[in-house]
């Protein structure tokens, strides 16, 4: 996780993460914040910020924890 | 990031202060994916979670405080406890793979008996002319089948004559029914 100014970039590995769940997180977090996701080779790209800076950092590793709990009830990356 | 615990192997565990995020590297061969998520799954509710793979043999769990701030006695605590619990869910993990063959043969019984006795219809529809294995001993043969009576032959003599033989018993004599469901 790195932060630059009020953006906060998150990685996600495609190993240990599933790419469907980020997206279903993403919607579930749309509204608090402004999200811009892309992909690498070997992981999942997201860039965000949240609509009160103060709130960024919480907004991430909220996601985190929801992409996480979303991929573990999916039976994994894959 | 920097190691503060004398009681862990360097390299291990590192914990960031400010950031009250503590991160445990985790060799993948040893604690398989499953277990990991599992004690992550376990945790998410009591700290922020993030994985990571520096290596391709290698997983990096961050725990990070909800509060925002936890010293380094709080981060020991966590991170001793996410790796109690890991060793816990590796275990059941190896559990599960040794008994999958036993689960899998209850499971498939159980359902098999769920579906009950054949019907009558059933019966009366099943093919029984498939022989589905040799006999040559004749096991699978019936009583009658194998010891019943020969048929009377066409050139046995006359009913006067035969009465008066005292080696061969009447016919008549076996009730109906004689020597049903011996094997």
């Amino acid at each position: 996780m790195t932060e630059a100014a009020i953006y906060i970039d998150l990685r996600f590995h495609r190993d240990l993460y599933a790419g469907p769940a980020i997206d279903e997180a993403v919607k579930v977090f749309a509204r608090f914040g402004e999200f811009h996701l892309s992909e690498a080779p070997d992981a999942w790209c997201l860039r965000l910020r949240a609509l009160r800076p103060a709130q960024t950092r919480r907004l991430a590793h909220e996601l985190a924890n929801y992409a996480l709990g979303l991929t573990v009830q999916r039976g994994g990356a894959t | 990031m920097q190691t503060a615990y004398p009681d862990i192997p360097p390299g291990l565990v590192a914990h960031d202060l400010t950031a009250a995020a503590v991160q445990l590297q985790l060799d993948a061969t040893l604690y398989p994916l499953p277990a990991i998520y599992g004690a992550a799954y376990i945790f998410i509710d009591r700290c922020y979670v993030f994985l990571e793979r520096p290596q391709p043999d290698q997983v990096r769990v961050v725990l990070t405080a909800k509060g925002g701030q936890a010293d380094a006695g709080a981060l020991r605590a966590l991170v001793g406890e996410f790796a109690n619990e890991l060793l816990s869910c590796a275990w059941r993990h190896q559990i599960t793979l040794d008994n999958r063959v036993l689960h899998e043969t209850l499971t498939m019984q159980a359902i098999a008996r769920s579906m009950g006795q054949p019907s009558l219809d059933d019966l009366a529809n099943f093919d029984f002319s498939d022989q589905g294995f040799d006999d040559p001993l004749g096991i699978a043969l019936s009583w009658e089948e194998k010891h019943g009576k020969k048929a009377p032959a066409a050139t046995a003599p006359a009913a006067t004559e035969t009465a008066a033989s005292p080696t061969e018993p009447a016919a008549t004599t076996e009730p109906a029914g004689a020597g049903e469901g011996v094997p």
